[in-house]
C-alpha cells in the first residue's frame, strides 16, 4: 500500500525511498522550492517546515518519519500570505537576500503557536538555530515581537 | 520608425515579452557600447532598460546582479523616479548577460557609483519622449505638458493621457541627447524608504534563486572536489556509487587552469539531489595532492608574522621613516593578524547548465555573468556571447559568486551527459572549496613627538593576494595592493609601506570589504594604542592625526571622515563613558574604503574574558543615498559580518586541505549575539559611493578598542576567539 503525507492540506503519496530527507522530497520531487537547502545537517534552519505544527529541520527528517503527518511549508503558512508574521516581515522590510527567511518565518510561527507573548530573550533563544548571513537579526526580532503583539490584540 | 520596430521585435524576442510598447535603452561611456541614441538598432544589439506596455505596465531591467544588497530596487526606482512612473506599476526584472546593460559584474561596491547616472538618464529620456508624444496628440508644445505618476498632463486644460496610451507614439519620438535630471526636492523615490521590490514573494516562498531552477528533463548532480589547490585525481572507484538506484553517471572533472575554472573533482549525476549526494559519499577517490599539501595555516601565519617583523620589500615611501624612528623619543610597535574567511552565503554554490551541440544555456546565482560567458566559452571553445546566461537572484554571495567554478563544473557534466544539469554543492564542499579572504599579518612601528604628533609610520603587510589568481608565481602582494597604506588619511610626517613575502597556497578571492578588513583593523587599533601611549583621549588623538594631514586634495575627505567619527562619538555617549559600569567600555574606529567614510562606536561588556557586544553606533557618509532603508539594512548586515570575523570565524588548513566543514565549526554569528545596532546616515548631495562593503571594516578595530577600554586586554589577532578545529 502506498504511503502518504499531508502537505499544505493536500495528500501527497510518497514516491521516494524512505530515507530521503523531507527537504529533497519537497524540492526535487514536488517542486516546492520555498523550503531551502542551507547546510544539510540541521545547523542553519533554512529548511524549517512544520510537522504537525512543530518547527522541524526538513534536511535531517527522513520522509519515513513523517508518514501520515501534516506538513506545512512556507507556501502553506497562510492562505493569502497574510499571516501576522508575514505582514510584520513586510512592515519591517526584513529580507535582504531572503534565502533564509522562509525558515526564519516557519520557526517563528512555531514559537508563537506555543508562546503567544514571548519576551525578546525568548524570541532570540528560540531563533538561535536559524542563521542569516546577511545579518537581518535585529529586524527579525522586531518583526516577531510585532507579530506577537498583533496576534495578542486579535485574540 | 522601421528601425525602432526592428528593435522592438528583437527586444521582445530577447526578453520573452508578448506585448508591444516602448523600449528605452541608454548609451554608456564605454568603448564596448558606442554612443547611440535610444530606440536605435545597429542590427545586432539593443540597449534596453525600460519596457512600457500599452496598458501602462512598466518593466524596468536591472543589469547589475542582485544578491540581497538591494540593487534591483535601488537602481530601477531611480529610473522610475526620473521617468515619473508610478512604482506600483513597475515590475523589476533581472537582465540576462548582455552588453546592452553595461558592466554587469557586481562587486567593489560600485553598482550605484557606476550606474546611477546612466540609469537616471534612461528614465529622464523616456519621460521626455512620453511628453513629446502627448504634445503631438494635443497639438501643443511639450513645454505645456508635464509628467506625473504615470500620466502626462496638459497644463493649459488639465487633460491627461496615461503612459500606456502614449507608449506606441512615444517610441517614434526623437531621442533627446541631453536631459536635465531632477532636483533632490523633486524626488519621489530616490532617498526615500522604499521596500524591496520582491519581498512579497520572499515571505511566501515564491522568490526563486539559482538553486531553485527547474527544467524538464533536469538531472541532479553533486560532487567532491580535490581538497588541495593544484592537486588532481589519481584514481576513482565508481563501483559502489554506480550501483545506487537512480545514479546515471559518474563524471571526472579535471582541474581547469583558467581564473575561475574548476579546482577539479568528481561528480555524480542522479534523478534527484539526495541520491547524488549519497552516491558521492560512496566514491573512492585517490588524489595526487600536489605541492600545496604542505599548507598549514597555523605555521603559515607564524611565518607571515616573521616576514613583517623584519625588513620587507618596499612598496612606497614618503619622507624618511627610518630617520624619524631613530630620532623619536616616543615609539610603539605592534603586530596584527587575521585568518582566512569563507563567504558561506546561505545558498551554497548552485547552477543549472545545459550544453547542447549548438547552444549553451546557464541559470545561475552569480555576481559576474560575463565571467561565466568567458570561462564557459574557453572551456567549450565557443564565443562568450554564444553562452546564454540567465542571472538568478543569489541567496547571498559576499564576493564568492563572482567566481564561476561551480558553473563551469555544471557545464562539464552537461557536456558529457547531454542533459540539463543542476549542480548544487553541499555546505561542506562550499566551505572547503572557496576563494578565501587572505590570511594576513601586519606590523606597524610608529614614532611620536611630545605633543602626540606621529612623525613616522612604518607599515609592513604580508598576505597572499587576489592577483595570485591570475599569476600564481607572485611571492608577495604587489605594490598596488598596499596603496591603502600610503594613501591613508591619517596625517603622519613620514610613511613607509612594505610588502612581506606571502606565496598563495589556496585560491584567494574578494570577500565583502576585501583588504579593508585588515587595513581598517590595523589602522584604527594601532591609533588607539598610540593614543594611550601618548596619554590622550583616543578621539582627540585621532582627530589630531587627521588634522595633521595637510594635503590639499584630501582636505574635503578629512572633513567628512571626522564628521562621521564625531557623529558616532555623540550617539554612543562617548563623552560620558566614564559613567559606564565596571567592565564596560566603548571603542571607536573609522575607515575610508570604497570611496565612503564609515565610523563605528562599539559598546561592550567584558566579564571573565567573555565579550558581550551591547550597542553599535554606525555612521556612514557615502554621498547621496538612493534608498534610506536599504542603506540602513546594509550597515546592519555589515555589523553582523564584521562581528563574525572579529570574534569567531576562521578557515583553517591542515596538510593543504580545509579542516572546517559546516556551521558547527565555522561559527557565524547568530541572533543571540545580536547587539542593538543604530545606523546614522549622512544626508549628502555628493556623488553616491560604496555602501555594501565599507561598513564591515571598522567593526573589528572598534571592538578591540572597546574591549581594551573595558578590561585592559588588547586583541590584535582576528578572530579574537577562534574555535579549535
Amino acid at each position: 500500500m502506498t504511503q502518504s503525507m499531508m502537505i499544505n492540506g493536500t495528500k501527497h503519496e510518497i514516491t521516494v525511498d524512505g530515507d530521503m530527507p523531507l527537504l529533497w522530497f519537497l524540492r526535487d520531487e514536488l517542486e516546492f522550492t520555498g523550503t531551502k537547502f542551507g547546510c544539510g545537517k540541521g545547523l542553519c534552519g533554512a529548511c524549517t517546515v512544520h510537522v504537525n505544527g512543530q518547527a522541524t529541520r526538513s534536511c535531517v527528517t527522513p520522509v519515513s518519519s513523517v508518514i501520515n503527518k501534516k506538513i506545512t511549508t512556507i507556501e502553506g503558512l497562510s492562505e493569502n500570505g497574510d499571516h501576522a508574521l508575514q505582514k510584520a516581515w513586510l512592515n519591517n522590510n526584513v529580507p535582504q537576500c531572503g534565502y533564509c527567511q522562509a525558515g526564519q518565518i516557519m520557526n517563528a510561527a512555531s514559537l508563537l503557536a506555543v508562546n503567544a507573548t514571548p519576551t525578546i530573550k525568548e524570541i532570540e533563544t528560540s531563533m538561535q538555530g536559524n542563521i542569516c548571513r546577511c545579518g537581518t537579526y535585529q529586524r527579525i526580532t522586531k518583526a516577531i515581537a510585532e507579530a506577537a503583539d498583533t496576534l495578542s490584540k486579535e485574540a | 520608425m522601421s528601425n525602432s520596430n526592428v528593435s522592438r521585435r528583437h527586444f521582445l524576442k530577447v526578453a520573452g515579452i508578448a506585448t508591444g510598447g516602448l523600449c528605452i535603452s541608454v548609451a554608456f561611456p564605454s568603448n564596448v557600447l558606442a554612443e547611440k541614441g535610444i530606440i536605435e538598432d545597429n542590427g545586432s544589439e539593443l540597449n534596453a532598460f525600460i519596457h512600457l506596455d500599452e496598458n501602462g505596465d512598466t518593466t524596468i531591467y536591472c543589469g547589475r546582479c542582485e544578491m540581497g544588497q538591494g540593487i534591483s530596487t535601488a537602481l530601477p526606482s531611480a529610473v522610475a523616479d526620473e521617468m515619473e512612473a508610478d512604482w506600483q506599476r513597475v515590475t523589476v526584472k533581472q537582465g540576462d548577460a548582455d552588453e546592452k546593460f553595461g558592466p554587469q559584474s557586481t562587486g567593489g561596491s560600485a553598482s550605484i557609483r557606476k550606474m546611477y547616472q546612466p540609469m537616471r538618464e534612461a528614465g529622464a529620456k523616456a519621460k521626455i519622449m512620453l511628453i513629446a508624444a502627448a504634445a503631438k496628440v494635443w497639438k501643443t508644445s511639450p513645454e505645456n505638458c508635464f509628467a506625473q505618476s504615470h500620466f502626462v498632463i496638459n497644463k493649459l486644460n488639465q487633460q491627461k493621457l496615461g503612459f500606456g496610451e502614449l507608449a506606441s507614439i512615444a517610441k517614434s519620438m526623437p531621442i533627446p541627447n541631453k536631459v536635465t535630471l531632477k532636483k533632490k526636492s523633486e524626488f519621489n523615490y530616490i532617498g526615500k524608504k522604499l521596500a524591496r521590490h520582491d519581498q512579497n514573494e520572499v515571505v511566501v516562498g515564491k522568490r526563486t534563486y539559482g538553486v531553485d531552477t527547474k527544467l524538464p528533463g533536469l538531472k541532479y548532480a553533486a560532487m567532491i572536489h580535490c581538497p588541495v589547490l593544484g592537486g588532481s585525481i589519481k584514481s576513482v572507484d565508481k563501483t559502489q556509487a554506480l550501483k545506487m538506484k537512480g545514479v546515471t553517471d559518474v563524471i571526472e572533472i579535471p582541474r581547469f587552469d583558467v581564473p575561475f575554472g574548476s579546482i577539479g573533482g568528481v561528480a555524480v549525476v542522479a534523478n534527484n539531489s539526495w541520491t547524488a549526494q549519497q552516491a558521492v559519499e560512496k566514491l573512492k577517490v585517490e588524489w595526487d595532492l600536489g605541492e600545496n599539501a604542505v599548507y598549514n595555516t597555523k605555521e603559515y601565519k607564524q611565518q607571515l608574522v616573521a616576514n613583517v617583523e623584519k625588513p620587507a620589500t618596499l612598496a612606497k615611501e614618503r619622507g624618511n621613516v627610518h630617520r624619524a624612528l631613530k630620532k623619536a623619543k616616543h615609539k610603539h610597535k605592534a603586530t596584527y593578524t587575521g585568518g582566512h574567511l569563507s563567504h558561506s552565503p546561505m545558498e551554497p554554490n548552485a547552477s543549472v547548465v545545459w550544453v547542447q551541440k549548438d547552444s549553451c544555456e546557464v541559470w545561475a546565482s552569480t555576481q559576474s555573468p560575463a565571467d561565466i560567458q568567458k570561462v564557459l566559452g574557453q572551456y567549450l571553445n565557443r564565443k562568450p556571447k554564444d553562452v546564454v546566461v540567465h542571472v538568478a537572484m543569489a541567496g547571498g554571495a559576499f564576493g564568492r559568486k563572482f567566481k564561476c567554478d561551480y558553473v563551469h563544473e555544471a557545464a562539464v557534466i552537461s557536456e558529457k551527459t547531454g542533459a540539463p544539469i543542476q549542480l548544487i554543492w553541499s555546505r561542506e564542499e562550499d566551505m572547503r572549496t572557496g576563494y578565501y579572504h587572505s590570511i594576513n599579518a601586519q606590523h606597524i612601528e610608529a614614532s611620536m613627538d611630545d605633543q602626540g604628533n606621529v612623525t613616522g609610520w612604518l607599515h609592513r603587510a604580508a598576505f597572499p593576494s587576489i592577483p595570485t589568481l591570475f599569476d600564481p608565481s607572485l611571492v608577495r602582494a604587489p605594490k598596488g595592493a598596499l596603496n591603502a597604506i600610503s594613501n591613508h588619511l591619517f596625517g603622519v610626517q613620514s610613511i613607509r609601506a612594505e610588502s612581506g613575502d606571502a606565496k598563495a597556497h589556496t585560491r584567494i578571492g574578494w570577500y565583502r570589504a576585501v583588504n579593508a578588513i585588515f587595513y581598517g583593523f590595523a589602522f584604527s587599533t594601532f591609533a588607539d594604542e598610540l593614543a594611550y601611549k601618548a596619554g590622550k583621549d583616543p578621539l582627540t588623538f585621532v582627530n589630531q592625526l587627521f588634522d595633521n594631514n595637510k594635503k590639499k586634495k584630501q582636505k574635503k575627505d578629512i572633513k567628512r571622515i571626522k564628521a562621521v567619527l564625531a557623529l558616532v562619538a555623540e550617539k554612543s555617549n562617548w563623552h560620558n563613558r566614564e559613567s559606564l559600569p565596571e567592565g564596560q567600555g566603548i571603542g571607536l574606529a573609522v575607515h575610508y574604503s570604497f570611496k565612503s567614510f564609515v565610523a563605528m562606536a562599539v559598546h561592550v561588556e567584558v566579564k571573565d574574558d567573555n565579550i558581550k557586544v551591547l550597542n553599535v553606533d554606525c555612521a556612514i557618509d557615502c554621498g547621496q543615498i538612493l534608498n534610506i532603508d536599504g542603506a540602513t539594512a546594509q550597515m546592519e548586515g555589515a555589523v553582523v559580518m564584521g562581528m563574525s570575523l572579529a570574534l569567531s570565524t576562521e578557515i583553517t588548513f591542515r596538510d593543504g586541505a580545509v579542516v572546517n566543514s559546516n556551521f558547527h565549526d565555522y561559527p557565524v554569528m547568530r541572533i543571540t549575539d545580536m547587539p542593538n545596532v543604530r545606523v546614522h546616515i549622512t544626508d549628502s548631495d555628493k556623488k553616491p559611493t560604496g555602501l555594501g562593503e565599507p561598513g564591515v571594516a571598522p567593526f573589528a578595530p572598534a571592538l578591540s578598542n572597546a574591549v581594551f577600554a573595558a578590561s585592559g586586554k588588547r586583541y590584535r589577532d582576528l578572530p579574537f576567539k577562534p574555535m579549535a578545529v
